[in-house]
């Protein structure tokens, strides 16, 4: 192979299925930092190819496109998974064949792969911060609602943890809908959401069924000011799907928010408008999509190669200027120090923010027992915020 | 698409105690530092578990260590290892590369309630540990039961004799045989089982019925 030969990378997201929205998200995050990329004159002069399969959020097809990848496309490299579960399904194929994961959804934890770069949050980057956060202002009577699988049952145990640590903190309720679930599942749920008057939700409803559960709280005539939805995954996508009016003063953590008011955020916004428009709103998981694509351009030019054993010790370590600041790759858990930052939606569809952290907070995704370690310290209020609280 | 969606709900989930302190857990691991070594080190450290690696294997260990990976290999067979001998001695997790009758032998021996087999993946670690952890916790807890129950039941046939033996040289029923053993251990402030003891001591020693 010639030094000028293309590098083809393998870029799995779903643009069918019940995550397609964010999923497609993630995909033009992905494409636009290639398309950065190539612009700024390729992998030491060698262009970025991404081979893109569409794996309708179903794990097993995850599985095979990703073996499909490695042995007929032969990549290196693949970009993608937004769902643990999809990540799980493609775990062993990269591990046996030691190709290189880069996966960019925040999750639960509990994860270490020699063969995974992982860019998304771990709890201790989001839920840490909105437990306490939501706590210290409404108060610590949780109801839990999340999808039903392992990422929502494992944010509930480290959710349940910490407002037990709360004086008169308590688990309200606790319940899972389906995936594919209609909106008729949410119909028991708020019902008893209405009898028990939680301080707060906290959901980890993801894909489709986001949109069921905030319509059915505004339609139950439920008021955000005084018992809002917290959550860890509900960003600009799903309330550009839900509409602003139903979204409108419910609560979301993460790292990224469109509305960060920096000049990199904005020229970054602008030029991902200017390349591909409005199909998509810039989220959390499309940025940290975008993010891990630079990460690997970095290291890339130092390796000279995207072979797994030669790429990965330039990746352990480095660093780059995201939109939401400077990110690193830490190199004990291969997991990425981010800004972790608590938002409003206003009423543009946008995300006041509330609260963020001053500098980067280092990933422990092996964390069992969090505690509300002393955040405020940590944390910028802007002075606006502090005084006009509700 | 129209399964008609029941949700579901779930009772207190609350994180076990044990899991809880995983972080104050001390871990000595006892392995060449080769690539198996390194993987299972940076992955307790990750776990954020307390490690300190000890090769060639020692003999003794630190007096707090509450959990041991050992290697057994060859250089392990013929070791012994005072700390597997301790009174209350460290949970053991082996670390076996050949599955054969003389390798389960020294795993046995060590007293190793969890494996896991070379080549090492990060993977397993942790669930390996928390299983062995939890069965130490617990076949320490049932132990400590089985002695207690151990001494009660001693304790429960002293006095039956001891009863026997007032019934017969008294000549009195079993109640009051009772009796009069638990009025001697109330005025003594004594355990019952010692007035048994006591009771059955002086019966041998005299050897004989008496009156």
């Amino acid at each position: 192979m010639s030094n000028s030969d293309p590098v083809k990378v393998g870029v799995l997201f779903s643009r069918e299925g019940v995550t397609s929205r964010i999923e497609n998200s993630m995909l033009l995050g992905t494409l636009f930092a290639i398309r950065e990329i190539n612009d700024a004159g390729g992998l030491n002069g060698r262009e970025l190819v991404p081979v893109y399969y569409d794996p309708h959020s179903s794990p097993q097809m995850f599985k095979s496109l990703a073996t499909r990848l490695v042995l007929e496309d032969k990549v290196n490299v693949i970009f993608g998974c937004y769902m643990s579960s999809t990540r799980k399904a493609i775990l062993p194929v990269v591990e046996k064949w030691n190709r290189l994961l880069f996966c960019p959804t925040m999750y639960e934890g509990f994860e270490f792969s020699g063969n995974v770069i992982y860019t998304g949050g771990a709890p201790n980057q989001n839920s840490a911060l909105l437990a306490d956060y939501m706590a210290s202002r409404f108060g610590a009577r949780v109801y839990m609602v999340g999808s039903d699988y392992i990422f929502p049952y494992e944010s509930n145990r480290i959710m349940s943890d910490f407002v037990h640590q709360r004086q008169g903190g308590a688990k309200l309720g606790e319940r899972y809908v389906r995936l594919d679930a209609q909106e008729s599942a949410f119909a028991p749920i708020i019902k008893d959401i209405r009898a028990k008057q939680p301080d707060f939700i906290f959901s980890t409803v993801v894909g489709r069924t986001t949109r069921m559960f905030y319509q059915a709280f505004a339609d139950a005539g439920l008021d955000p000011a005084r018992m809002p939805i917290a959550s860890l995954c509900t960003s600009e996508e799903e309330i550009a799907e839900m509409g602003t009016r139903i979204a409108e003063g419910h609560y979301t953590a993460g790292p990224y928010f469109q509305s960060i008011n920096t000049e990199r955020n904005r020229s970054c916004l602008a030029h991902f408008r200017k390349l591909f428009g409005t199909q998509v709103e810039p989220n959390m998981s499309w940025e940290s999509s975008y993010n891990q694509v630079h990460l690997f351009a970095g290291a890339f030019a130092a390796a000279g190669c995207d072979e797994r054993d030669v790429l990965l010790p330039h990746l352990l370590g480095m660093e780059f200027d995201a939109p939401q600041g400077r990110i690193r790759v830490n190199p004990n858990n291969h997991h990425t120090r981010l800004f972790p930052r608590i938002g409003r939606v206003n009423d543009g569809g946008q995300f006041r923010i509330l609260a963020e952290t001053l500098s980067g907070v280092e990933p422990d995704p092996y964390l069992v027992s969090h505690s509300f370690d002393d955040w405020s310290n940590r944390l910028r209020v802007p002075a606006d915020e502090q005084t006009h609280r509700e | 698409m129209s399964n008609p969606a029941r949700p579901t709900s779930r009772g207190a989930r609350l994180t076990p105690e044990f899991l809880r302190q995983l972080r104050s857990l001390r871990v000595a691991v006892l392995h060449p530092k080769d690539e198996d070594g390194e993987t299972l080190a940076q992955q307790l450290q990750r776990i954020g578990c307390q490690v300190q690696t000890f090769w060639p294997p020692v003999p003794d260990l630190p007096d707090n260590v509450d959990l041991v990976f050992c290697a057994v290999d060859q250089d392990v067979l013929g070791m012994s290892f005072n700390w597997a001998r301790q009174e209350q001695p460290p949970a053991v997790i082996a670390i076996i590369s050949y599955e054969n009758p003389t390798i389960f032998d020294a795993m046995i021996k060590l007293g190793a309630t969890g494996v896991l087999t070379a080549p090492i993946r990060s993977t397993g670690i942790l669930s390996t540990l928390v299983l062995t952890v939890g069965l130490n916790e617990a076949m320490r807890k049932a132990e400590k039961r089985v002695l207690r129950l151990e001494q009660k039941l001693l304790g429960i046939n002293q006095i039956n004799e001891a009863k026997s033996i007032l019934m017969r040289t008294r000549n009195v029923g079993d109640s009051e045989a009772y009796r009069i053993i638990r009025e001697q251990a109330m005025s003594r402030r004594v355990p019952t089982e010692e007035i048994a003891r006591a009771i059955i001591h002086a019966n041998s020693i005299l050897s004989g019925p008496m009156g």
